[in-house]
């Protein structure tokens, strides 16, 4: 309940709803920044986890003694007819068996048990992947290269206390990038074919969209929705650079980065229509400014950036991406199959009954997972008026 | 073609309504009957008028209100079909399940002729389990609660509403309603989270329905604690079965019209 609770809450809170929202300081101050990862919420899945094993635990061999027909203080007694009778009125309501002990669903007398089991392994399985996840952005411009455990190749990582400290060792090269796309059936969106090489490995080109990644050395990667413009550059003695703009209001994109020398450049473009003008955005200039002024960029026109020469070779897109890797995901689906096949047992209504003769009269003791007051109704109706099933 | 199946329906499902009033007001069996048979009868033109519109938009049922709820609706009278099918006394539910029928097809028809392209995203096999799931957890919920609130009215008076069974049997077909939504929204969440893994590479993200499925099934797990280790029934469970209820319209209906989530594409329309 208190899970509950929290998780409703903190799925409500304004900087959890909007990403790029700073969390208030007395939201910091209680750890509420981040509620999913704060301390009271794995406070709280670690009760969950604690009181699910310690429900779980013992239950194994109560269920194991009622399946032998050691029913618990409370089950129903049905009496006042010849055991024959008895049997036939079980057998009628789905109860099966030769002996004394009769049962119905036998396997469903395990429901809560394998829920429970599920529940244990799944919340286990959450504490590993969270444990051992690590996933990033990137951003490639097309024909662009870059190794993600390069410096400064990917951004906004988040990875678990026990992940590799460094990004993998994954080169990715982007072929081609439409941003707007349209598949059969579907809206336009973005689709890339990217060339991807784990550490020596001979490389794979792929066709990544947003419907689905694909995994490389057990690192998937995916397509992500942002994108832009990227500016190439041929930069003198380091080849072809791409500089990435950001959107800058509608028909803007700017970029601030150190050029050759350290001294700080900015990048502005600026189109006749819309940035993401599905038609296209017409006309589109480029201009580059510094501390010496600011100056329009053409295309193969040379200018200084800081101390190298340089000339813009392309005004193209860059697309964003991201990788993830999560060892725990086997435990976690493992959990949600166990999970799942508990709930599906509990749907069939299990029983035990135990026909018996004593002080000169037959009785079924008959426990059921559920309806135990129908079945004494149905009994009663039976015994007293003679009806059917 | 599609526009006449679609009203047909709604026709149906106005008339069953009818019927099943005329049928507990004035204790008429045969209005009763015909609003069966009208309520089943509603199911083949609103099975035609979702199948035409899926052809005409080439996607299933699962991206703007009319589409969403449209469906809905069918799975909920299905259910309960195939349900009194297996056991008949629960053939008085439709008294129920009619007008929330055609209450659903009114609201449905605010968007009819909102039509909208899927994004690439719904490009997936698990999106058929997530979505399946999602309305037979909400049609599942919905029956849970017409049979509590049955349960409430037979307890106090017996002789009342005597189309449908015992106290004690309803209360016992709400429970297994529960738990057959239980296990229902067990399999939405985990189909969905699965889609998410594909797509985007984590299987959770907080996203606000998310996040109410989630409590949604943990308040479910609560409630059937309550029956199955604590011996709950009767009024108690009755009332704990509305809260779930409550519950799952937020998840299902409300949650994506008032917060800005990753789902709302399902409700757009109106």
């Amino acid at each position: 309940m208190y899970l509950a609770a929290l998780s409703g809450v903190a799925a409500w809170l304004p900087w959890v709803r909007a990403s790029g929202l700073g969390a208030p300081a007395w939201a910091e101050a209680i750890g509420l920044d981040h509620p999913f990862s704060s301390l009271a919420f794995l406070a709280g899945v670690g009760a969950l986890f604690a009181s699910t094993l310690a429900c779980t635990w013992g239950r194994r061999s109560r269920i194991a003694a009622r399946a032998r027909g050691a029913l618990p203080v409370g089950s129903i007694e049905l009496e006042g007819a010849p055991a024959e009778q008895l049997r036939a009125f079980l057998r009628a309501r789905g109860f099966r068996g030769e002996g004394p002990v009769l049962r119905r669903h036998a396997a469903a007398l395990w429901a809560g048990w394998v829920l429970h089991v599920g529940l244990l392994v799944l919340v286990a399985g959450v504490g590993v992947q969270q444990a051992f996840h690590d996933g990033a952005n990137f951003e490639l411009a097309e024909g662009e290269t870059a190794r993600l455990d390069g410096p400064g190749a990917v951004f906004q990582r988040e990875r678990g206390p026990l992940a590799p400290r460094d990004a993998p060792a994954l080169e990715a090269t982007l072929l081609a990038f439409d941003p707007y796309l349209r598949q059969e059936g579907y809206a336009p969106d973005r689709r890339s074919r990217v060339l991807l090489r784990a550490g020596a490995g001979p490389g794979r080109v792929l066709d990544l969209d947003r419907a689905e990644g694909t995994r490389i050395e057990g690192v998937d990667v995916y397509q992500a929705i942002p994108t832009g413009y990227a500016l190439l550059l041929d930069v003198a003695g380091q080849g072809i650079r791409s500089v990435h703009l950001h959107a800058d209001g509608p028909r803007r994109a700017t970029a601030e980065v150190a050029a050759p020398g350290g001294a700080p450049m900015r990048f502005v473009l600026e189109a006749e229509r819309g940035l993401d003008d599905r038609s296209g955005a017409g006309a589109i200039s480029v201009r580059m400014g510094s501390a010496a002024g600011e100056a329009a960029l053409g295309i193969g026109a040379p200018f200084a950036f800081g101390l190298a020469p340089a000339r813009l070779v392309a005004v193209d897109r860059w697309a964003g991406f991201t990788y993830e890797r999560s060892p725990g995901m086997p435990a976690v689906l493992a959990g949600f199959a166990v999970v799942l096949a508990g709930c599906v047992l509990l749907v069939f209504p299990a029983g035990v009954a135990r026909i018996e003769h004593e002080g000169g009269r037959d009785v079924a003791r008959v426990w059921v997972s559920r309806g135990g007051d129908v079945l004494a109704d149905e009994w009663r109706s039976e015994r007293d008026g003679g009806g059917g099933a | 073609m599609e526009t006449i199946a679609f009203w047909a329906a709604t026709a149906c499902y106005a008339l069953a309504t009818v019927g099943y009033f005329v049928w507990a007001a004035f204790r008429a069996d045969r209005a009763g009957t015909a609003g069966r048979w009208l309520l089943a009868a509603g199911t083949i033109p609103h099975a035609a008028a979702v199948v035409l519109r899926w052809i005409a938009v080439g996607h299933g049922p699962y991206n703007t209100r009319y589409e969403v709820l449209s469906a809905n609706v069918l799975v909920l009278v299905v259910v309960l079909l195939v349900a009194s099918a297996r056991a008949k006394e629960l053939g008085g539910l439709g008294a129920f399940v009619a007008p929330l029928a055609f209450l659903g097809m009114g609201w449905a028809v605010s968007s009819f002729g909102v039509r909208a392209e899927v994004p690439i995203i719904l490009r997936s096999s698990w999106l058929v389990l997530h979505v399946g799931f999602a309305k037979l957890f909400a049609a599942t919920a919905l029956l849970a609660a017409a049979c509590a609130a049955a349960f409430l009215v037979k307890a106090r008076r017996t002789e009342a509403l005597r189309w449908l069974p015992s106290a004690a049997r309803l209360d016992l077909h709400a429970h297994q309603f529960l738990l057959v939504s239980f296990l229902f929204l067990g399999v939405m969440i985990v189909a969905g989270s699965l889609w998410a893994h594909q797509s985007w590479g984590r299987y959770w993200g907080w996203d606000p329905i998310e996040t109410s499925s989630l409590v949604t099934w943990i308040v479910f797990g609560i409630i059937l604690h309550f029956r199955v280790l604590h011996g709950w029934s009767g009024r108690r469970m009755a009332l704990l079965t509305f809260v779930g209820l409550a519950f799952a319209l937020t998840t299902v209906y409300v949650v994506a019209i008032v917060v800005p989530t990753i789902h709302d594409a399902y409700l757009v329309g109106g």
